[in-house]
């Protein structure tokens, strides 16, 4: 680790992007059509992450049986602190970084 | 008898392939054909000049991709020489 | 399975990761979701960084993100873009 002059700021690898967002409100998107946004408490090489006052929004599309019809709905609900276990993890996004 | 393809280790195998075309099988529904530039002990491999078929319930979709590092993950079965027809 | 450059124009994945940096690339998932953005930085995981992120689910585009970390394992592969035919000339 001791190359040369590293920023914290700095992205060199994926990790850093996660731990700039660390007490910032994240969105975290997961399997199943499942969406965490939430401030940011921990988090570790597996991306398992602990996150505090969230929000999930879970979306489910039904067919209709007689018109075929796609039926998408969300549903959401306030979890006030949770782990995220990582391998469910498709991406996360920080807050935009004014820099 | 070093010409036998039996006495070929499977990575020996796909070495030969490189600069060559390659057919990849992947475990679900998609194939790609594209010229084998190189790979790794993960069989994550860079293909040039990609064909991507995905098998649709509407029906094959291409894609055309210029190189790409495709995953190794998922791969099921690799076949030297190129795909189906194409 | 060399680990230098055998030359011979072989390529190898640690070859292509470092030409891609910086550079605007398309990764595809597992599920079939593309996104399309600028490559900042990624690791032997295929962990992704990206900037200027768009997602595009059945070739809609569906979000924009200014920064997304995307997790290597449900990553199918990561294509150079290709200036198609959405630039037209």
């Amino acid at each position: 680790m001791a190359s040369t002059g590293e920023e914290d700021s700095a992205v060199k690898e994926p990790l850093d992007l996660i731990r700039l967002s660390l007490d910032e409100r994240i969105y975290v998107k997961l399997r199943a059509d499942r969406e965490l946004r939430g401030k940011l408490h921990a988090y570790d090489q597996h991306l398992n992450m602990i996150l505090g006052d969230v929000e999930e929004v879970t979306t489910t599309v039904e067919i209709d049986d007689e018109t075929y019809e796609e039926i998408v709905r969300t549903s959401k609900r306030q979890i006030p602190f949770l782990f995220v276990r990582g391998d469910g993890v498709i991406l996360v996004s920080p807050p935009l970084r004014t820099s | 008898m070093s010409h036998n393809p039996s006495h070929l280790l499977p990575s020996e195998l796909i070495d030969r392939c490189i600069g060559s075309k390659i057919w990849v099988i992947m475990k679900g529904d998609k194939e790609l054909v594209g010229t084998l530039r190189g790979f790794d002990v993960y069989v994550n491999m860079v293909l040039e000049d990609v064909t991507e078929i995905e098998i649709t319930p509407e029906g094959r979709r291409i894609t055309k991709l210029d190189q790409i590092l495709l995953n190794g993950n998922n791969i099921a079965i690799l076949v030297p020489g190129g795909g189906p027809e194409v | 399975m060399s680990g230098g450059s055998t030359g011979a124009g072989s390529k190898t994945p640690a070859d292509f990761l470092k030409s891609i940096r910086g550079r605007p690339v398309v990764v595809k998932l597992n599920s079939g979701v593309d996104y399309r953005g600028i490559l900042a930085c990624l690791d032997g995981y295929m962990n992704i960084a990206m900037e200027q992120t768009e997602e595009y689910v059945n070739g809609q585009l569906k979000n924009k993100y200014g920064d997304a970390f995307i997790r290597g394992n449900n990553v199918l592969y990561i294509s150079t873009s290709k200036r198609t035919m959405s630039e037209g000339g």
